[in-house]
């Protein structure tokens, strides 16, 4: 019987989830600190996928180490919203160019950024 | 959970109705299936706890009364909205089934069960609001409103996902039940990393809701975004989120209340405190009213950090006198910068309204008694509002965070009542404003509603 | 060490530096090259992790879609220049301050904490796959999944709207 059932695997056996949670917040700090200190309307999109990727890797750990599927289920999800909110994103930022020929954040000082 | 499936139907039904030449039939129809969302949320009036949906949503009488208060509150903005189809570039189908749909988030984040639905929930709220804030394309300054409320918006996303990761790390399970029942097992006990992701959750529900210190893009955004927008924002998406954060905190943290009440105290006093102090600085009545809501935000914190037995209540009312009140306020700021733009100056400011009284008794009456209502004013729904929470405050021994908020109030009443001089006082050259009939029927009605649950909060308590 | 193990610090050591590569190259084309490469990374940590159908769908839908949907704006707006003004170095100094200091509160919760291992009795290793994934996501999470349609619809109309060209409107 036992051999029957797939392997454990070697990944899970040899890393703790202790290295996951760490680069999983590696990222998710690298993703707060993009969004800080950049003025690029695009950049500082990005940094915000970085910020849901730390939270897709974590979530899959989890769920990969406890061997229960709700958390990868959760991470699709994760990744319909984040494509829909790229969409919605990216028209605004296309409907500012038109308006204003930047997106550099900074000329957004008409509402005090 | 019937509202949900009906909005969800019905705003692809106005998508499909934009096909239409005739334009007129959008505002009625988007009206009638509000109404009709409005009769189904009470098929489930009185049946106890339902879980719906492999416990995905649960439905009680708490989430079905906030479920009318949005809808309320979205048939009043909805009606206010005469004249979408004047504008050419407008599109009002698009504008009513957007506004149709973020209901259905607002639903879901109001009842939800499970974290994935509050996720959801939260996302199409918020995606529909960078819309509708970016909707006067024109306009620059409802763009970069767009493009800020969009940015900060989505990293208050990612923050609440690490977040719902961290929870779901520590207790192995996204569904509220079973993370109380984690919670209350391991007690005081229970991992560092379910606090850790217990604040960062919190964190980004509370930048959505503008608590400080994660208000700081809430001035801008409101002030940019058209004002019937404005108003859609501070009212329900408010309401929806407090209604999330108390339905958090109160079904899976209470075990651990002594952690998070500190930190939520403190942030409770700091949006008190930014919200009142920074209003009384403004000059323009739209900005105000955006710090007004940031103040009020801090309001039904008091309650959510109290967290005794009357908070249900005191969050319910207090949404409602509060979201009736900001409504007809902005009403009659919609109505008085319309006319001063067809006049050929934008002018949003307290100076607008210089000798409303004159000639348009009834929009000062209403503006006098939202503003009255809003800073709390006995008679007035916003007082029985503000004395509520602060029962529920008393009940669980928080006196010295009373005594800011009272203080905060009488900040309030400072700015609140320069809106009331103004139209009473000052002199002014605005000519008699054209009301539609129905509009008028709209701010009428929450005036009356306002100074009805001002004498006799008890009818509320009664429909509960 | 074993090749595994070895894999697993190569990508983690290649994910963190793409990461800070797309948050300090200087163009945005550069950066979403970065981002690009980080996500393949992340999907190979995910079939370490043995999700490989999340593997997957993370190559399609952000490698391919949402990232091609980046470059395509960049190029679109002809955003070559790198004529972005930095913010002060006060900002950015606070802002990595900020950030730091968050990961050092969470990196000592999970050192404090336990955060529990694998069972090796009860361990199933097939949750990853499409079978199990499936079986889940259209029983239990339904309703979430209608749901979303109603996001996708609410992003739909709204990028119509406001990308839109109006009349008399300049074709960039």
């Amino acid at each position: 019987m036992m051999q029957q059932t797939p392997p454990i695997p070697e990944i899970i056996q040899a890393i703790p989830l202790q290295s996951y949670l760490i680069l999983s917040t590696a990222l998710f700090v690298i993703g707060i600190i993009g969004v800080l200190t950049r003025r690029n309307a695009i950049v500082i999109f990005m940094s915000i996928e970085l910020m849901l990727n730390a939270a897709n890797l974590l979530l899959i750990a989890f769920s990969s180490y406890k061997s229960d599927a709700s958390g990868q289920v959760f991470v699709f999800f994760i990744m319909a919203v984040a494509a829909a909110e790229v969409a919605v994103g990216l028209a605004i930022i296309v409907m500012i160019y038109r308006n204003t020929r930047t997106i550099d954040v900074g000329f957004l000082n008409k509402l005090k950024w | 959970m019937y509202p949900i499936v009906l909005l969800s139907v019905l705003g692809i039904v106005v998508l499909f109705l934009g096909f239409m030449k005739s334009k007129s039939v959008l505002l009625p129809a988007t009206l009638l299936f509000l109404v009709l969302a409005l009769a189904s949320n009470f098929i489930d009036w009185n049946q106890g706890k339902v879980l719906y949906f492999y416990e995905m949503l649960a439905v009680n009488n708490l989430t079905l009364a906030f479920n009318a208060i949005v809808l309320v509150s979205a048939f009043m903005i909805v009606a206010m909205t005469r004249g979408f189809q004047d504008q050419e570039e407008a599109q009002p189908a698009e504008y009513y089934g957007i506004m149709l749909f973020s209901l259905v988030g607002a639903f879901m984040i109001i009842g939800y069960e499970h974290l994935i639905m509050l996720f959801v929930g939260i996302e199409i709220l918020s995606v529909s609001m960078y819309i509708l804030t970016g909707s006067d394309k024109s306009n620059l300054r409802s763009n970069e409103a767009a493009l800020k409320y969009f940015l900060m918006g989505a990293f208050a996303t990612g923050i609440m996902l690490f977040g719902i990761a961290l929870l779901y790390g520590a207790t192995g399970s996204f569904n509220l039940t079973d993370i109380q029942s984690y919670v209350s097992i391991q007690g005081r006990g229970v991992s560092y990393i379910l606090y850790a992701g217990l604040l960062l959750l919190l964190i980004g529900m509370l930048f959505k809701v503008s608590a400080a210190p994660f208000h700081f893009w809430t001035p801008d955004v409101y002030d940019g975004a058209p004002t019937i927008f404005t108003t859609f924002m501070s009212t329900i998406v408010k309401t929806a989120g407090f209604a999330a954060i108390f339905r958090l905190l109160s079904h899976s943290f209470t075990p651990i209340y002594s952690f998070w009440w500190i930190t939520l105290a403190a942030i409770t006093v700091l949006t008190l405190l930014v919200g009142n102090i920074i209003a009384v600085y403004q000059n323009s009545f739209k900005r105000m009213l955006a710090y007004s809501s940031i103040s009020h935000a801090g309001y039904l914190l008091i309650a959510v950090t109290s967290l005794s037995p009357q908070t249900e209540n005191a969050i319910l009312f207090y949404s409602l006198a509060y979201s009736i009140a900001t409504i007809s306020a902005f009403g009659v700021l919609m109505l008085v910068s319309k006319k001063k733009a067809l006049e050929g100056q934008v002018d949003e400011s307290y100076a607008a309204f210089n000798g409303l009284a004159a000639q348009n008794p009834l929009l000062a009456f209403v503006l006098a008694v939202s503003m009255l209502s809003l800073a709390g004013i006995p008679l007035t729904a916003g007082f029985w509002g503000k004395f509520f929470v602060f029962g529920s405050a008393v009940e669980r021994g928080l006196v010295w965070m009373l005594v800011v908020a009272v203080l905060m109030s009488a900040v309030g009443i400072y700015y609140y009542f320069r809106a009331i001089i103004a139209a009473y006082l000052k002199e002014g050259d605005i000519g008699k404003i054209r009301i539609a009939p129905f509009y008028r029927i709209i701010l009428v009605v929450a005036t009356a509603m306002t100074i009805l649950f001002g004498l006799a909060p008890g009818i509320f308590e009664k429909l509960l | 060490m074993s090749p595994t193990l070895s894999l697993f610090y190569f990508l983690s050591f290649l994910t963190v530096l793409s990461a800070l590569m797309v948050v300090f190259a200087r163009s945005p084309i550069h950066s979403v090259l970065y981002l690009i490469l980080t996500f393949f990374c992340l999907s190979g940590h995910y079939i370490l992790l043995n999700a490989q159908f999340l593997a997957a769908v993370n190559i399609i839908v952000y490698a391919g879609a949402i990232m091609v949907l980046f470059l395509f704006v960049i190029m679109f707006l002809n955003m070559k220049k790198e004529d972005e003004e930095s913010k002060t170095n006060l900002t950015k100094v606070a802002a990595v301050i900020v950030a730091g200091t968050l990961g050092v509160i969470l990196v000592g919760a999970f050192r404090k904490s336990q955060v529990g291992t694998y069972n090796p009795y009860a361990h199933d290793s097939q949750v990853g796959m499409v079978e199990s994934l499936g079986h889940m996501l259209f029983r239990e999470y339904l309703l979430p999944f209608e749901l979303i349609s109603i996001l996708f619809l609410v992003a739909m109309t709204g990028a119509i709207m406001l990308g839109k060209r109006e009349v008399g409107e300049r074709h960039f």
